[in-house]
């Protein structure tokens, strides 16, 4: 058999990870630099070193190449910086401000003397177009041509790359919508159009306006990236599809993710957490916590019963986008978070180092002590193993500036700094039990699964202060995200609003409405896989007077009985129960949203290798280490463990990104891929 | 998790004994997750949708003293009031017991107004009580003349919905069904109220569970220290912003439309104080009570001071006991903004809440102009009950929509479209299409009020113009004001445009609607249009030849 491969490919801020799996499950991994002006350089560069470390040509391995996957973040700068198109919105006249009024809601409620944010669209190019539907899809006022005329005339003055179109009602009747398509696409032929019913089809007009802006506003420089990044793979040799991950964790193809651009915004992230999903489910820990501390700051995310936590409720940069995506929660504290005395006693962040000046102990700056720091004067941090992309650090200089902090509390150096990890460790376990008790999950039932290189010297103090009493730590957590992409099968997912009360609706229509969007789902992935493809359906229910849906999966049915109605509103009572703990017998149930996701099911990642390291040289170092006090306790490099080989803590356990401490009484078993599954001591 | 003082055990142990700047800390970090704990367990658990949606609830820590210690931050308009609720909630059982819960609303009883009721559980630790977890909650209905309390018909407090002294809800741990029934057969929907109350008290359960496990964990004696180290720091925070400010005595004032019964331009008036790192507010000057809803209670007026207060130092400084050390009040009973004798008090959440707070800001304009800002916007709300033909049903609809502008700043213009001074952009608006898609309602235009904001250095915030139609026959509550007087400039701003509300009626003829109305009449065809107040303006106005950032607000 001629060896095939599969590459995926992470843009990060300053690395791009390339990952390449052949179908025997082999993995060859690189870093190389991100090409910011144009990521595609980089990924293009990226490849030429793979090929290279496999001793192809570029052209040899991509034409053997049978899938790629490409986390971007083109869409999250754009949003971040605020460097997006040039865009108008049209909008349904007399609501011109739906995107500036946000609902009325401001987040710090105290602070009154912050400005507004300034809109993605300013309200001179929020252009109100007559027309007007009502709620049950009827037209009130057609769609006045000579309102689209005019409109278009000043579109071309104001010469705009983007237009967002958000009607009223248009998720329930998509004419008004489409009609004003058909027209700009004359008019302005080169302009990226972003319809709100194709963009989120969905009830609730200021989540859907927002989305679509988001869409128009990323859309014109996400599109020319994957033209052009496509352009440079097709030149190089590439012949198959080039899929993008998405911020809800599946993957599309690149005409699609041009179209739903706003669906890009968390790709990057996407990636690790669909790593997190593949490590639940091949290590049999279907409830996973993620938890990824980096420099600035901690990502937590939720794996429940193998499948990663989404949220319809998200946003980036201050911006609404109601896309389901993944759910993840960044918390401000990382490594490079800096401790300071406040009225007397230590706090921790949220202000952080970050990468410049970055902590007093990389030399470069820095002169505020931070969390990383407080790890090298306590010695877990080794200061002679340099840090990816860095020398060896400076003890002396992170133990100076503990000594400053000390003396205004009036502790010795060890115990701030002790202090300084034990502070950080609350506030991230903090974040932790709110992300999961807002989830109505307890975190005593979950994992944790730690990755990113702050995270091991932290976990077990973490996982011990939540009563969490396993921790698994794999030993690629740095090429995590590029790995988990390649773990993603494919995943369209359709929706329409439906808004009514469950009594008024019949076992036949419901059949008809989800058969209808199976083939609509269907009909996108087929011939995009090989192999069968699974048909899931869930419903967005709520009581009548309730404002919060919640999601109802509807799989387990029997689709065919004819008490599929009553199977259907019984599902959601069990749904509401074991969320908020009761349910209301006698209420009326709406359903707002049908949902079908259709999945490529044959579509999955060879195994990973087994761990071949032998131990031979394994005799551990021995490092000076404070814990309470100063001792003496081993450091194990991590890709020198061998299966089944069983460490006890105090011990370090040292690898090129990550160091991992286990304390006294903690104990960490080496899986038969070389990953270790941590058994934590109890408090 | 934890480490321990000595230097020979492992880090691991559980036992500590002295507080240090570590521990302060870590418990400074528990206490306060364990109140936003308690806030999503309200969120998520409570069932309709003042709660849910518009958070209109508080949940607290205080200790057996009645200092607030932690406080989720939800509405501000309830950020001084609940130790007042713990005081009376004491005087009536000192002795409570484990397992105790304590439930009140009357105003007179430490309680804002009869729809906020206030769920109050003891903890214990040691055999000692140390403190209590207490959740407030806004109910949809309390009983009384009018369907959700806001009754401007109401002469005395008996009119304005069930009153609840404090009583014991649990005793000991047992629930006294007698006592809830006699309450739920009061409201008007018994099932809300008993869904909301069993969230209520679950949450202040999940607080006392978190609250016995953290003296669990670091003993009860230590707990108490570091809340003492707690309180001391952020006092410390609060009284080195007070005393950057210019020593003096000022005073400033605001006014209420009217009562709703004839008597119009109520003052509020406002003299502080400021020396060193000490605030005085004295209210005493403000006129005398009215027979209408508009009154005060004592609890209420404490909450508002407070809340004027929080608004003038960091927003991020910690709303505990110590931060309001520096401050104390001092009022007339009888008078507008402490109401005796059984007085209405409904709408003093919001009027004279509104006011109190403007008035004092106001006086401290001189004083720290940096950190004032312009008037928000007040409140002005509406109810629709009818019949919905097409749908064959009854409906209630309470418009939450044509926030008003906000204030100006040092920082810039105001925020359009926000809401009042007492939620301050707490609350959310619905969605108009999810409106139009349960309600006979047809929204024909929510826009920015162009000009409502006044002009300033920085102009304020803009209010909102809505066209409401209304397709069924119906009837018409108000309860509000600001219709005469709108949100104050401040430091040479201007004062932001009053609210504006009409209808338009099919045959032509118009009406103003004023603040304080029940049982208009509105049908097919006619037009319900509002224009919200908007936002005060800061600082002097540039002269027109220099026009530019006051342009803005106005031009836009």
């Amino acid at each position: 058999m001629t060896p095939s491969y599969r590459i995926g490919i992470d843009v990060g801020g300053t690395f791009t990870d390339i990952v390449g799996i052949d179908q025997e499950g082999a993995m060859t991994f690189l870093k190389t630099p991100t090409t910011p002006e144009n990521q595609a350089l980089g990924v293009v560069d990226g490849i030429a070193k793979l090929a290279a470390r496999l001793g192809l040509s570029q052209d040899e391995l991509l034409r053997k190449t049978t899938r790629i996957v490409h986390g971007t973040t083109v869409a999250t700068n754009a949003l971040l910086e605020r460097k997006g198109a040039r865009i108008a919105l049209l909008t349904t006249a007399g609501h011109r401000d739906v995107l500036e009024m946000r609902e009325g809601l401001k987040l710090d409620r105290y602070d009154l003397r912050s400005p507004p944010p300034e809109p993605l669209v300013p309200r001179e190019r929020r252009l109100p177009i007559a027309e007007r539907l009502r709620a049950d899809g009827s037209v009130s006022m057609p769609l006045e041509k000579a309102s689209l005329i005019q409109t278009a005339r000043k579109l071309k003055e104001e010469g705009v790359e983007g237009i967002a179109v958000c009607y009223f009602h248009a998720y329930r009747n998509d004419r008004h919508e489409k009609e004003t398509f058909d027209y700009l696409r004359k008019e302005l032929p080169n302009a990226y159009v972003s319809l709100s019913s194709e963009v989120l089809p969905q009830i609730k007009e200021y989540e859907r306006v927002s989305t679509t802006v988001v869409n128009a506003y990323v859309g014109p420089g996400v599109r020319a990236y994957f033209a052009d990044l496509e352009r440079k793979l097709t030149k190089a040799g590439y012949t198959g599809t080039l899929y993008i991950i998405l911020s809800h964790g599946g993957v599309a193809p690149i005409e699609e993710a041009s179209r739903l651009a706003a669906a890009t915004v968390l790709s990057g992230p996407a990636g690790g957490v669909a790593g997190c999903r593949h490590a639940a489910l091949i290590t049999g820990n279907l409830n996973l916590i993620p938890f990824d501390m980096g420099g600035t700051s901690t990502d937590i995310s939720l794996i429940a019963a193998g499948e990663a936590a989404l949220s319809s409720n998200r946003g980036l940069a201050g911006q609404r986008i109601a896309l389901r995506s993944l759910d993840i929660i960044s918390i401000g504290a990382g490594g490079g978070s800096i401790a300071r005395a406040e009225g007397g006693a230590l706090d921790v962040g949220p202000q952080s180092a970050g990468a410049l000046p970055g902590p007093v102990c990389y030399g470069t700056k820095g002169t505020e002590p931070t969390v990383t720091d407080a790890n090298v004067v306590l010695g877990r941090l080794a200061a002679d193993r340099p840090l990816p992309g860095r020398g060896p650090l400076d003890r002396a200089a992170a133990e100076r500036a503990l000594d400053a902090l000390a003396a205004k509390l009036g502790l010795t150096r060890e115990r701030t700094a002790e202090g300084i990890v034990e502070v950080i460790n609350v506030k991230m376990a903090d974040g932790i039990r709110l992300a999961t008790v807002s989830r109505g999950v307890d975190p005593r039932d979950y994992a944790l699964f730690s990755f990113g290189g702050a995270a091991g010297l932290h976990a077990c103090d973490l996982a011990r202060g939540l009563d969490i009493s396993r921790i698994i730590v794999p030993n690629f957590a740095s090429v995590l995200s590029a790995w988990g992409m390649l773990s993603t099968p494919l995943r369209y997912e359709v929706s329409r609003t439906h808004i009514g009360d469950t009594r008024g609706l019949g076992a036949k229509d419901l059949r008809a409405l989800y058969d209808e969007l199976a083939k609509a789902a269907t009909r996108k992935i087929t011939g995009k896989t090989p192999g069968e493809i699974r048909i899931q359906r869930s419903a967005e229910m709520r009581y009548g007077e309730q404002i919060y849906e919640i999601d109802v999966p509807l799989d387990h049915l029997e689709w065919e009985a004819p008490d599929l109605m009553d199977q259907v509103t019984d599902a959601f009572r069990r749904r509401h129960e074991a969320l908020f703990t009761y349910s209301l017998p006698d209420q009326d149930i709406v359903l707002v949203n049908a949902r079908v996701a259709a999945t490529s099911a044959t579509d999955v990642l060879p195994d990973l290798p087994k761990s071949t390291a032998t131990g031979s040289d394994a005799a551990p170092h021995r490092r000076r280490i404070h814990l309470g006090s100063w001792r003496e306790v081993p450091a194990y490099p991590m890709d020198a463990l061998v299966p089944d080989q069983k460490i006890e803590g105090p011990a370090l356990i040292e690898a090129d990104t990550t160091t991992v401490l286990l304390k006294e009484g903690d104990r960490a078993l080496v899986n038969r891929w070389g990953w270790l599954d941590i058994a934590v001591a109890s408090r | 998790m934890g480490v321990q003082e000595t230097n020979t055990a492992p880090s691991t142990a559980n036992v500590r004994r002295k507080l240090d700047p570590i521990t302060q800390t870590v418990i400074r970090h528990r206490l306060s997750s364990i109140s936003a704990e308690m806030g999503e367990a309200m969120l998520r658990t409570s069932y309709s949708q003042i709660l849910n949606s518009s958070r209109d609830f508080s949940v607290a820590i205080c200790d057996d003293q009645c200092r607030l210690i932690a406080q989720a931050d939800h509405i501000p308009v309830h950020v001084g009031a609940l130790p007042w609720a713990l005081k009376s909630a004491k005087e009536a059982f000192p002795e409570a017991q484990k397992g105790d819960v304590i439930l009140l609303n009357d105003p007179y009883y430490g309680g804002s107004h009869l729809p906020d009721i206030t769920a109050l559980i003891p903890v214990f630790h040691s055999g000692r009580r140390l403190l209590w977890t207490i959740v407030r909650a806004h109910q949809s209905d309390i009983g009384g003349a009018t369907h959700g309390a806001y009754n401007p018909a109401a002469t005395e407090i008996w009119q304005e919905g069930l009153r609840i002294p404090p009583i014991l809800l649990y005793e000991r741990g047992r629930l006294r069904a007698d006592i809830l029934e006699m309450l739920a057969i009061n409201v008007r929907h018994a099932r809300d109220f008993r869904g909301d109350l069993a969230a209520m008290v679950g949450a202040a359960h999940l607080g006392e569970r978190s609250l016995e496990r953290l003296c669990d964990e670091f003993g009860a004696s230590l707990v108490e220290e570091a809340i003492e180290a707690v309180l001391d720091a952020a006092e410390a925070r609060s009284r080195a912003i007070v005393e950057s400010w210019a020593d003096g005595v000022y005073t400033g004032e605001a006014m209420l439309d009217d009562d709703g019964r004839g008597r119009e331009d109520i003052h509020i008036r406002a003299k502080v104080t400021k020396r060193g790192r000490e605030i005085e507010v004295d209210l005493s000057a403000s006129d005398p009570q009215t027979t209408s809803f508009v009154n005060s209670s004592h609890a209420n007026m404490q909450s508002a001071v407070a809340m004027a207060f929080a608004f003038l130092v960091d927003a991020d400084i910690p709303k505990n006991a110590g931060t309001f050390r520096p401050l104390s009040v001092v009022a007339k009973p009888g008078t507008l903004v402490w109401a005796t004798d059984n007085a209405p008090v409904t709408l003093c959440t919001s009027h004279p809440s509104n006011e109190i707070i403007e008035a004092i800001v106001k006086a401290m304009a001189p004083a720290c102009p940096e950190r004032v800002m312009g008037g928000w916007g007040r409140r002005f709300r509406l109810a629709i009950k009818g019949h919905d033909a097409r749908r064959n049903r009854s409906f209630i609809w309470h418009m939450f929509h044509a926030r008003p502008g906000g204030g100006a700043s040092a920082g810039g213009e105001g925020w359009s479209s926000i809401g009042e001074w007492h939620s301050a952009g707490g609350i959310k608006f619905g969605s108009i299409e999810v409106d139009e898609a349960r309600f006979p309602l047809l929204f024909r235009k929510h826009e920015f009020r162009l000009g409502s904001g006044g002009a300033g250095r920085f102009p304020g915030g803009m209010g909102v113009e809505l066209e409401l139609e209304v397709e069924a026959e119906g009837l018409i509550n108000t309860a509000g004001d600001g219709a005469r007087h709108g949100a104050a400039g401040m430091l040479g701003g201007k004062d932001g445009l009053p609210h504006s509300y009409r209808i338009l009626r099919a045959d032509g003829s118009s009406r103003v609607l004023k603040t304080k109305e029940i049982g208009i009449e509105i049908g097919p065809g006619d037009l319900i249009d509002v224009r919200s107040g908007g936002g005060g303006g800061w600082g002097e106005p540039p002269r027109p030849a220099a026009q530019t950032t006051a342009a803005k607000g106005a031009a836009r």
